[in-house]
C-alpha cells in the first residue's frame, strides 16, 4: 500500500492505525483535514491525533469507516456495537462527523 | 477484534471532556484560534494542527462559547480584509485589479481553511442561532469591506467598463483577469453582479451603440451596416462567452438588437439603392440573409420585412401581368412569372431559412398579381400547350415534371380554376386530335396532378378524351382487320370518336367530302353502328387534318398536310383546271368564313401557294376564280399547309368562352346551395353567401350578384323559400 493512500491515526494512548485514505473519508472531520487548502500538518505528514480519543474507541471507529464503506457498496450487514461503547463512541462520531 | 478482547470488561466512564473550570478557558482557546486565523492570512498555516484547531472549535461550540468564536471570527476577518482593502487602494492605474484579484484569491482560500476547521460550528452553533454561514459570512464581509468600500467601489466599475470600452475599440485586453473580476462579483451574489456592474454596463454599452449607430447609417449603405450589426452582435456574445455571466448575454444582445436594428429598422428596409427592394432586385441572397436573421432577433422584424417584400412583389408583379407587352406573348407571359416566382422561392430559400411565414406571404402575393389579368387562366393553358406540343422533346423526364409541378403551383394561384379548364380542355382537344402530343406520359401526369389538386370531377372529362383516342385507335384497327383487303388501295382513313359531352362542344357543320371518301367514310360509319348499336356518329370535318400526295404540272411530286376542308377543295381539283368562288363554295358547302381562311391558306401564303387566284390580291372576295398553280415548288417533298393552331383568342372568342364559363357556373352555384341548405335546412342571406364562395373557392371564386340569382331562381323553381317572419331567412323545402 503507498504511503499517499494511507492515514495513520493516534489514539490517547498512542496507538497507530494505519489505514486507507478512502476509509478514513467516511468521516467528514478527517476529510477536511486531508483536503483543505493551506497544508495543515495533518495533510503534510499523514497523521492525525486525536488526544481525546481512547484506542478502543478509535479501533472500533476505524472498523465502522470500512464497514461503512462495504454498507455503501451494497453489502447490507449488521456492524456490531458493545453497549458499553455506545455512549462514547456517538461522541466521537459527533466529533468525527460521520 | 478478537473474541478475546470483547470479553474485556468495560467500565462506563464519566464524561470524558474536561468539565471547564477555568473561567479564562474560553479566552486561552479563543486566542489560540485567532492566532491561527492571523496566520492562515500571512500565509503560514503549514506549521498548524488541523485536528487541534478543530478540537478547540468543538469544544468552545460544546462548552456554549459559539456566540464568542462567532463575533471573534467577524471581528478577526473585518480586520484582515480592512488590510487587504488598504493595500488594493493603494495600487496605481492597471495593477489596481491584479491587486484586487490576487488579494480576493487569498481570501478564498483563507476562508475555505478557516470554515474547515470551524466546521462543526458551522454544523451545530449556526443553524441553532440561525447566523450566516462561515463561507457566505467571508463573502459578505469581502463585499462590505472591499468591494463596496468608497474608494473601490466607483474605481473597480469604472476601470471595468473602461477595459471593456478598450476591447471594443479593438485593443486587446487582459480577458482572464476580466473573467476574474467578474466572476467575483458573481460568486458576492447576483445583486452585487447585477448593481454593481451587468446595471452600469448595460447603460453604457446602449449609449455606445446609439452613437455608433448613428455614425454608421449615416456613412454605410444597407449591406455594409447590416454587416457591423452583425460582428458587433457575434463581439458581444463572444465577450459574454468569455468573462461575462452566461445570462446577461440576453441582455447586451436586447441592448445591441434595440440600439442597431430595433431603431433603425424602418430606415434600413427602405434604404435608397440598398435597401431591403435593392437586394430583392439584384438577389443579394446573403445581405438579405443577414437582414433575416438581424431582423428576427426584435419584435416586428420579420413582418417589416414580409410587409415590404409582399408589396415589392405585388407591384412588380401587377406591372408584369398588366403589361400589354408581355401579354401578347402568353408562353413568355407564363415564363416571366415562373421566373419571377423562382427568384422569390430562392430567396426564401437560401435567405429566409424556408420561413413559413414568408412562404405564405409569397403566394398571397401570387395569388393577388396572377388574377388580377383576367387572361391569366388562358396563358397558363397557352404555356402547357406550347410546352407540351414541342418544348418538351428532348428534355429529360424528370424536367419535365419541374416544369408541370411549376405550372401547378401558377394554377393553385388561380382563382378561376373553371376558366383553366375550360381553355385546357379546348387546348388538349386540339393537341389530340391534331396528333401534336409530344409525350403522353407528360399529358398524363399532368391530369394526375390536376386530379390530386382539384379531385376526380375536375378531371373526368379530360381523362374522357384520353379514353377516347385509345379506343378510337382500337376501332380502326379492328376498321381495318375487317376490311383491309378490300380497301387497300384507296385512301387511309383515321377517326377518331369523340364522346359528346367529354370534348369542347362544336358546332356541327359538315362539308360535302369528296365521293372517295364519303364512301370510305359510310362505310365505317356501318361498321362503327354494327359493333355499337343505339350510338349516332356525326362528322367533324371542321376539326380533321388529311395528307395528299399531289403531282404538278411540272412532273413534281409532293405530299401536302392540310386540313380536311382545304383536302375538300384541293379534290375538286382533280376534276377541274380552274374553279371559281362560287362553284367551291356549291361544290363543298363549307361555311363561307371558313371556306375564305382556307383557300386564303392555300393561295396566299408565299411559298405554300399550291392554288392560283385570279386576280391576284390578298383577301378572298367571291367573284375570285381559282386553278392549280402549275409553277409550285417547295425545297421540302413534305409540305405543311397552314393549319391554325392554338393561339391566343380574339377579343370576340375571348368573350364568348367567358359565357359559356359564367353559364357553367350556373348549376355548380346551385348544386352549392342546394347542398349546404339541405343539411342547414334554414340559413341566412350572408351565411349562404359566404358558406357557397367557401365551398366553390377551388373552383372560382363565386360573385356575390351571381349567388343572389341563383338564390332566386331556386325559390322559384321551389327548392327555398323566404322566411315569413323574417325576410332575410331561407328555408329550404324538401
Amino acid at each position: 500500500m503507498k504511503k499517499e493512500d494511507t492515514v495513520m491515526l493516534i489514539s490517547a494512548e498512542g496507538f497507530e492505525f494505519v489505514i486507507d485514505k478512502k476509509a478514513a473519508m467516511v468521516s467528514q472531520t478527517i476529510r477536511n483535514m486531508l483536503t483543505s487548502p493551506g497544508g495543515f500538518s495533518e495533510t503534510e505528514h499523514g497523521k492525525v491525533t486525536f488526544p481525546e480519543i481512547s484506542t478502543t474507541i478509535l479501533e472500533k471507529i476505524c472498523q465502522y469507516f470500512y464497514w461503512s464503506l462495504q454498507y455503501a457498496s451494497g453489502k447490507e450487514t449488521e456492524f456490531h456495537i458493545e453497549p458499553e461503547l455506545t455512549l462514547e463512541l456517538m461522541m466521537a462520531a459527533n466529533y468525527l462527523h460521520t | 477484534m478478537s473474541s478475546g478482547q470483547k470479553k474485556r470488561n468495560f467500565q462506563i466512564e464519566a464524561f470524558k471532556h474536561k468539565v471547564v473550570v477555568d473561567p479564562k478557558y474560553a479566552e486561552k482557546t479563543w486566542k489560540v484560534l485567532e492566532h491561527a486565523i492571523h496566520e492562515i492570512y500571512n500565509h503560514n498555516a503549514s506549521g498548524l494542527s488541523f485536528e487541534e484547531l478543530y478540537r478547540n472549535a468543538y469544544n468552545m461550540v460544546l462548552h456554549k462559547y459559539g456566540e464568542k468564536l462567532y463575533s471573534g471570527l467577524v471581528s478577526t476577518m473585518t480586520f484582515h480584509l480592512q488590510t487587504m482593502s488598504k493595500s488594493i487602494e493603494a495600487a496605481h492605474g492597471g495593477s489596481f485589479l491584479e491587486e484586487l484579484n490576487s488579494k480576493w484569491s487569498d481570501h478564498n482560500k483563507a476562508l475555505q481553511m478557516i470554515r474547515d476547521i470551524l466546521m462543526y460550528m458551522d454544523r451545530t452553533f449556526i443553524p441553532s442561532t440561525r447566523k450566516t454561514p462561515v463561507h457566505e459570512l467571508g463573502l459578505n464581509l469581502w463585499r462590505d469591506n472591499v468591494v463596496h468600500s468608497d474608494k473601490i467601489q466607483t474605481r473597480l466599475l469604472n476601470t471595468i467598463l473602461e477595459l471593456i470600452l478598450r476591447e471594443r475599440t479593438g485593443e486587446v485586453i487582459n480577458r482572464g483577469l476580466m473573467r476574474n473580476i467578474i466572476k467575483m462579483l458573481m460568486d458576492l451574489g447576483a445583486s452585487v453582479y447585477q448593481e454593481d456592474f451587468e446595471k452600469p454596463f448595460l447603460d453604457v454599452s446602449a449609449d455606445f451603440y446609439r452613437v455608433e449607430s448613428q455614425e454608421f447609417i449615416e456613412c454605410s449603405d444597407c449591406g455594409d451596416y447590416l454587416k457591423k450589426a452583425e460582428r458587433r452582435l457575434n463581439e458581444e456574445i463572444e465577450r459574454v462567452s468569455h468573462y461575462l455571466d452566461v445570462k446577461s448575454e440576453a441582455k447586451i444582445t436586447n441592448v445591441v438588437e434595440k440600439e442597431m436594428i430595433a431603431n433603425h429598422m424602418l430606415g434600413l428596409v427602405h434604404m435608397e439603392n440598398s435597401g431591403l427592394v435593392k437586394m430583392l432586385l439584384d438577389d443579394k441572397f446573403e445581405d438579405l440573409g443577414r437582414m433575416y436573421n438581424l431582423f428576427r432577433r426584435v419584435p416586428n422584424g420579420l413582418s417589416t420585412i414580409r410587409d415590404v417584400m409582399t408589396s415589392h412583389i405585388r407591384d412588380t408583379g401587377k406591372q408584369l401581368v398588366t403589361d400589354p407587352e408581355k401579354s401578347k406573348n402568353p408562353v413568355e407571359f407564363v415564363e416571366c412569372l415562373l421566373e419571377k416566382r423562382d427568384k422569390y422561392d430562392k430567396i426564401i430559400s437560401l435567405a429566409f431559412g424556408n420561413d413559413k411565414t414568408f412562404q405564405n406571404a409569397l403566394n398571397s402575393s401570387f395569388e393577388y398579381f396572377i388574377n388580377l389579368n383576367p387572361r391569366s387562366p388562358e396563358y397558363i393553358s397557352l404555356f402547357v400547350d406550347d410546352k407540351l406540343r414541342k418544348g418538351l422533346k428532348g428534355v429529360k423526364e424528370e424536367d419535365i415534371e419541374l416544369i408541370l409541378d411549376k405550372v401547378m403551383m401558377l394554377f393553385r394561384y388561380l382563382q378561376e380554376k373553371d376558366v383553366f379548364e375550360k381553355y385546357y380542355k379546348q387546348h388538349l382537344a386540339k393537341r389530340l386530335l391534331s396528333g401534336k402530343t409530344v409525350s403522353d406520359d407528360a399529358e398524363r401526369s399532368l391530369i394526375v396532378k390536376l386530379k390530386t389538386e382539384c379531385g376526380y370531377q375536375f378531371t373526368s372529362k379530360l381523362e374522357g378524351m384520353f379514353t377516347d383516342m385509345k379506343t378510337s385507335q382500337d376501332t380502326m384497327q379492328g376498321f381495318y382487320a375487317t376490311y383491309g383487303a378490300e380497301l387497300a388501295n384507296g385512301p387511309t382513313l383515321v377517326v377518331q370518336v369523340l364522346t359528346t359531352g367529354s370534348w369542347p362542344t362544336q358546332s356541327s357543320v359538315t362539308c360535302n367530302l369528296p365521293s372517295e371518301m364519303l364512301a370510305l367514310c359510310e362505310k365505317f360509319r356501318s361498321y362503327y353502328l354494327g359493333t355499337h348499336t343505339g350510338r349516332r356518329l356525326s362528322w367533324q370535318t371542321n376539326m380533321g387534318t388529311a395528307d395528299l400526295r399531289a403531282t404538278f404540272g411540272n412532273g413534281q411530286k409532293y405530299e401536302l398536310n392540310v386540313s380536311t376542308y382545304q383536302m375538300c377543295v384541293l379534290m375538286l381539283f382533280n376534276g377541274a383546271d380552274s374553279l371559281s368562288y362560287r362553284e367551291i363554295e356549291q361544290a363543298t358547302e363549307i361555311p363561307s368564313s371558313d371556306l375564305k381562311r382556307c383557300l386564303q391558306s392555300l393561295a396566299c401564303v408565299k411559298g405554300k401557294n399550291v392554288l392560283r387566284k385570279e386576280p391576284m390580291s390578298k383577301d378572298i372576295v367571291e367573284d375570285d376564280g381559282f386553278s392549280v398553280n402549275d409553277k409550285f415548288t417547295s425545297k421540302l417533298r413534305k409540305v405543311k399547309i397552314g393549319t391554325v393552331v392554338a393561339q391566343k383568342e380574339s377579343e370576340p372568342e375571348k368573350q364568348e368562352t367567358r359565357q359559356r364559363v359564367e353559364e357553367d357556373r350556373k348549376p355548380q352555384i346551385e348544386a352549392a346551395i342546394v347542398r349546404i341548405m339541405k343539411s342547414r335546412r334554414v340559413l341566412d342571406h350572408n351565411n349562404i353567401i359566404a358558406e357557397v364562395t367557401k365551398q366553390l373557392q377551388s373552383r372560382f371564386l363565386a360573385n356575390p350578384g351571381e349567388i343572389k340569382k341563383r338564390i332566386e331562381s331556386l325559390i322559384e323553381r321551389d327548392f327555398l323559400e323566404r322566411d315569413n317572419a323574417d325576410r332575410r331567412l331561407y328555408r329550404y323545402l324538401a
